[in-house]
């Protein structure tokens, strides 16, 4: 009897494990190998040595390209919240039809190529695009310069983006069970108080889902921010990416790749802490 | 980059043999096969580029020498140096810049090559055709021409926004020019005084392009008034109705090298194609589709004169340009790279 029983919990143990092994596998060697093998070229490119981490951690350049980045990735997140999660409230709180008309357009938003969106960002915003016109029309004589600044960029990003934030949010609100808003209407909540203390929380997992997600893609971004802004608005990635495919600096684009993914990953357990990354999955 | 090798390596490669060809056969398997089959892979930059090639070098190849050819793109300098890291090879041909070109031969990436026409090899890459950074402006906003780099850096006489390439080893002999340098005394670049002409036009500078649509956009949509463009970026911004001139005078002009990866298995095809892409009529054709200009002399004969006059390679155009001397550099293009992002992000 007991034999049995524990033959049965061995297989019914083993059984997760072999699901998961094709992706395990695929995980292993795309994934897992290739990461130490960034990791270990971050130390011996060109000798074995800390050369690149003290290059990467000490110089000018670098240190403010990394502020920038994080600035800009948590800059963004907020914007895409604040952006998002009105729109997300509307879709879910309003007629089928209408909410499928925004979720139309955000999907197609989010199919088109963030290239082509980039680009019709710089027509929309130049100097002789519409924009302009509209103010110089309303009266505006020496209207701002709105192209190739932080605000373009930004703006830019937060267009790209905001469809993950809006997705996220979204499909929480969609299953939040009537009935504990009523209950605690019924309870005596009203207006801010309903929302702060109900609705709030129970989007939270949309939220954070929403928010780690954008900041982690934003960490990544560079060809935007070059395009759409000032030189000032270089991101870590772009260097990355100069460092390997302009000077074959294997060891110094490892060596920023590995300070990236630490920083990141110190962020994600500073916030797991804080609010329990599990919350995630909903 | 014979140094390049990492202790994962020799296991990663053995693990992925076997696990390849058991769990991810499906994938895999155009690499399997290729390696068997005698196609030549050459490397392109896609789009009209790859057309360009296509018509004019590849399938004439083919018909030449019944030698099967495929393209991979985009062109990826880093590809080039892991793959004869890794052994696994995607390309067996592909073309580099001057400045790559030389740090691709001292790290041993490719192969030995001899020149298939007489001045063609240099760095063991075959010079194949080159484009030119020349100096562009809008007509609506200038009556008189500028003619020299001088006259960019001349915001009083000529007011406007201006814009370079965000590209640290194309400014800076750019940037000396301006200041008074002559062409014969430009290398070794002296960087100290460049970054000094740099401060000056600085402020004027409204966009660092790094993206060759981005020039041509920012100056047929007036954006900027005055441009450091490449020659076939400002010849789109005329084609599409723009007023826009530009002069050959003081144009940079770079060369682009046909190299072959180092080790691959199909190195007598590879060479081959190298020697065909750079003779004459072939490369004219090429040249002229591309919109660059062809660097074997002998190519000359099979361009109209009409073409020509787009080239900076004619006899008529070269005499007034100028060409990136990277033997004789003066500064590592990296360290001068970090110095310039440094210096124009603050």
């Amino acid at each position: 009897m007991g034999m049995s029983l524990s033959r049965l919990t061995e297989k019914t143990n083993i059984w997760p494990w072999l699901l998961l092994a094709p992706l395990g596998i695929y995980m292993l060697i795309f994934f897992v190998v290739p990461l130490a093998d960034v990791a270990i070229m971050s130390f011996t490119e060109p000798r074995v040595s800390l050369a690149n981490y003290e290059r990467v951690l000490t110089g000018a350049l670098y240190q403010r390209v990394f502020v920038n980045t994080f600035l800009t990735a948590a800059f963004v997140t907020l914007c895409c919240l604040a952006v998002g999660y009105p729109l997300a409230y509307l879709m879910a709180h309003s007629k089928p039809r209408t909410a499928m008309l925004i979720l139309l357009l955000v999907t197609m938003s989010f199919w088109t190529s963030f290239l082509v969106r980039t680009y019709s960002w710089m027509v929309l915003l130049g100097n002789n695009g519409p924009l302009i016109a509209f103010l110089q029309m309303i009266g505006i004589d020496q209207p701002p310069q709105l192209l190739f600044t932080r605000f373009s960029s930004t703006l830019a990003m937060v267009h790209i983006l905001a469809p993950y934030m809006i997705m996220n949010v979204y499909s929480v609100m969609k299953k939040i069970d009537p009935v504990l808003i009523r209950s605690a209407e019924s309870l005596g909540a009203r207006g801010w108080s309903l929302f702060r203390h109900v609705y709030l929380p129970l989007t939270a997992p949309g939220i954070a889902n929403g928010s780690v997600l954008v900041f982690v893609i934003c960490l990544g971004f560079y060809v935007t921010p070059v395009l759409l802004g000032s030189p000032r608005e270089q991101m870590i990635a772009g260097l990355i990416g100069h460092q390997i495919d302009e000077f074959l600096a294997f060891g110094m684009g490892s060596a920023m790749a590995m300070v990236l993914l630490v920083v990141t990953l110190i962020i994600l357990t500073i916030y797991h802490r804080r609010f329990g990354l599990d919350k995630l999955w909903g | 980059m014979t140094g390049m090798k990492t202790f994962l390596m020799p296991s990663r490669r053995r693990f992925l043999k076997t696990a390849g060809a058991a769990v991810t056969a499906s994938l895999a398997a155009p690499y399997i096969v290729r390696a068997q089959e005698k196609i030549l892979y050459v490397n392109t930059w896609g789009g009209p580029w790859e057309a360009a090639a296509k018509a004019n070098l590849i399938d004439p190849f083919t018909a030449e020498t019944g030698i099967q050819v495929k393209t991979v793109s985009p062109v990826s300098f880093a590809k080039l140096a892991q793959q004869v890291k890794t052994g696994t090879y995607e390309f067996d041909v592909t073309t580099l810049g001057g400045g790559e070109l030389v740090r691709a031969n001292q790290a041993g990436i490719i192969e030995e090559l001899e020149a298939s026409y007489e001045g063609g090899l240099f760095e063991n890459g075959v010079a194949s055709h080159a484009f030119a950074t020349i100096l562009a402006w809008r007509t609506d906003k200038y009556k008189e021409a500028p003619k020299t780099w001088a006259d960019f850096w001349n915001v009083e006489k000529f007011p406007g926004g201006r814009s370079l390439q965000r590209y640290a080893s194309r400014v800076i002999p750019i940037a000396l020019l301006a200041d008074g340098v002559a062409v014969k005394d430009l290398y070794p670049l002296d960087v100290d005084r460049a970054f000094k002409s740099l401060d000056k036009i600085k402020p004027h500078v409204r966009v660092w392009w790094t993206a060759g649509a981005q020039s041509t956009q920012i100056l047929r949509d007036g954006e900027i008034d005055m441009i450091g463009i490449w020659h076939g970026r400002y010849f789109e911004a005329e084609k599409a109705g723009a007023p826009v001139a530009m002069t050959w005078n003081q144009g940079e002009i770079e060369r682009a090298y046909w190299v072959v990866a180092k080790d691959t298995p199909n190195l007598e095809n590879a060479k081959k194609f190298v020697e065909f892409a750079t003779s004459a009529k072939p490369l004219a054709g090429f040249s002229k589709a591309a919109d660059y200009g062809a660097l074997n002399p002998a190519s000359n004969e099979f361009v109209s004169a009409e073409d020509a006059k787009r080239m900076p390679t004619s006899p008529e155009n070269y005499p007034l340009t100028f060409e990136q001397d990277m033997a004789n550099f003066g500064i590592d293009p990296a360290e001068l790279a970090e110095r310039f992002e440094e210096w124009v992000a603050s």
